[in-house]
């Protein structure tokens, strides 16, 4: 698959504090890469540095594998923190301006504009926008210039939950377009929805870098709850039992290797037990993302 | 270059604060200029009031070739209004962040800088085409018999007000560009003047300051005065500099290119 990105010891320093340390990394077409880390991890000061808003203290990166200028960031989408917009702009004029800067098509805009639902409001002002609103003319932005890649600063910041689920809802569109995306969040559970890989930065450095389909992989809990007493007795006989844990009155079985809930529930059917409730839960990315923060300790 | 001109005019032409300063320059420059035998007339009544009569049409002010310089040294005191727009506008860039992305979207930082200096230049020569006209115009009107063989004789002081400006502008979007935020800009622009003289007057106080006077037109502020000289101490018979000297001319231009390869450094170094 083609590189789109490939970064190179890329290091930053603010005076002694040292915010990327020595990064690599290498983001290929058609993902969608998630950035981790908890605030001032260096997410941003890396993504600052991409886009050529941040000078570089040593390593280097290039795009599309040529060396970066500020032709190459015309073919990216990028917001980054929060929108930034000129609030006495129109939304529409705002968008004409990111179009002649991106020597883009202006009549994407119409286009962009439907994508994020804002056609009805594109002659308001900036200013007058909720932040719900700000949000999606910034991800408008990013997409007028039809980019091979885009870039997505903590989209979901600050918003409500419907327009959390509308943000994912148009990343994930974007996706499906075979767009490259990197999103940087601290907000897992949106990582895992919607990207294919991730990496965790923890103070400026790379701690993990992988697919999101193998995390929890090789692990299986399954969650068993049933009318009867000695419930948690029973399924320690079980012979693919591992540890057992009871949360909210649910046992939490961890599935030994080439064990699966069917024999878990086989296994109980003979001892005449009917689950009420079985279901088979991943490690979800949370765990694994504070498994590796906690390792680096 | 022109697409770069569109940037930036595009920011500016929605914004009611450019069109309301604008409108203020060159309304006031436009009625100042124009008005000024109204000023003579209000001068000569006020002075009589006092005893003295002052036979106002014995001064040219209007009149070919002298209308040149008088009108454009005269404009020259309101090129202050322009920089404060200049100011707002860079300064704004800051505030919103608006640089941080036009940059993210895919300018350089030196084209950047080259769309403001580009809009420098088109309210320099919209300026220089406003006073031409002005002085068209009340010349035609006022001068009672024109000489054409002296009529263009100070023409060339449109050159160094086309400069005078620009230099200015270049100073303030320097300015702007180096302290970022509107307000201090602003009061820094207005002190300049004064702090430059302050500068001057320490430095040059001393017995030696005989020797090293003519370092005076080095400074920038002065530097950028020197070129349209004050015209009117002639009405009271005296000798003035009615020419455009040339080395004047190339030290203005020398504070130009300065002033912006400052803004090109400053904008190169730091993280936006």
């Amino acid at each position: 698959m083609e590189t789109v990105l490939s970064v190179n010891k890329l290091t930053k320093n603010f005076g002694k504090l040292c915010a990327v340390n020595q990064l690599d990394l290498e983001v290929k077409r058609g993902q969608v890469f998630g950035m981790l880390g908890p605030n001032g991890s260096g997410k941003t000061t890396t993504l600052g540095m991409l886009m050529g808003v941040v000078n570089p203290t040593a390593g280097s990166f290039s795009w599309f594998g040529e060396p970066a200028t500020h032709q190459t960031r015309k073919r990216i989408g990028a917001v980054l923190e929060h929108p930034i917009f000129y609030p006495y702009l129109s939304g529409q004029k705002n968008l004409e301006l990111n179009a002649m800067i991106k020597n883009a098509d202006p009549n994407n805009i119409a286009k962009v504009l439907d994508i994020v639902e804002l056609t009805a409001r594109k002659d308001d002002k900036y200013k007058t926008y909720s932040l719900g609103m700000k949000q999606r003319l910034a991800i408008a932005s990013a997409l007028v210039s039809d980019p091979i890649i885009l870039i997505l600063d903590e989209p979901t910041n600050g918003l409500d939950p419907m327009g959390i689920a509308e943000i994912r809802e148009i990343i994930k569109r974007i996706a499906n377009d075979g767009k490259t995306i990197i999103l940087a969040s601290h907000l897992l559970d949106e990582v895992q929805k919607v990207c294919t890989h991730f990496a965790v930065l923890k103070r400026g450095n790379l701690m993990h870098i992988g697919p999101v389909d193998d995390v929890g992989k090789g692990e299986e809990i399954v969650e068993v709850q049933a009318f009867h007493d000695d419930l948690g007795v029973l399924l320690q006989e079980f012979v693919g039992s591992g540890p057992i844990k009871k949360e909210n009155g649910v046992f939490q079985v961890m599935m030994k290797d080439g064990f699966h809930s069917k024999d878990l529930n086989r296994f109980l059917f003979d001892k005449g037990i009917v689950a009420s409730h079985l279901a088979t839960r991943k490690k979800s990315l949370e765990k694994q993302f504070l498994e590796i923060l906690a390792d680096a300790k | 270059m022109l697409h770069l001109l569109q940037i930036d005019l595009k920011k500016m032409t929605s914004y009611r604060t450019f069109w309301v300063i604008c409108g203020l320059y060159f309304l006031t420059l436009g009625f100042t200029t124009a008005s000024g035998m109204e000023i003579l007339k209000w001068i000569a009544n006020k002075s009589s009031e006092f005893g003295a009569s002052i036979n106002i049409n014995r001064i040219p002010l209007y009149h070919f070739p002298d209308i040149w310089q008088n009108l454009i040294w005269i404009s020259g005191l309101f090129k202050i209004v322009l920089a404060v727009m200049v100011v707002i506008s860079i300064t704004n860039e800051y505030q919103y962040r608006t640089l941080r992305q036009n940059v993210i979207d895919g300018l350089s930082r030196w084209e950047f800088l080259q769309s403001k200096i580009l809009t420098n230049v088109l309210l320099s020569l919209v300026s220089v085409v406003m006073i031409l006209s002005i002085t068209l115009l009340t010349g035609f009107i006022y001068t009672p018999k024109i000489e054409w063989d002296f009529f263009f004789f100070g023409a060339e002081f449109f050159l160094a007000y086309f400069i005078e400006v620009f230099a200015f502008l270049s100073y303030a979007l320097m300015l702007g560009v180096l302290v970022q935020r509107s307000g201090l800009t602003i009061v820094l622009l207005m002190l300049s003047h004064m702090i430059e003289a302050i500068i001057k007057v320490n430095l040059f106080r001393e017995s030696w300051s005989t020797q090293i006077g003519w370092l005076q037109q080095f400074f920038p502020l002065e530097s950028i005065t020197n070129l349209v000289p004050l015209p009117f101490a002639r009405y009271a018979l005296q000798e003035i500099k009615d020419y455009v000297s040339i080395p004047a001319v190339l030290i203005a231009l020398g504070w130009t290119v300065l002033f912006n390869y400052f803004s090109y450094l400053k904008l190169k170094k730091s993280d936006i």
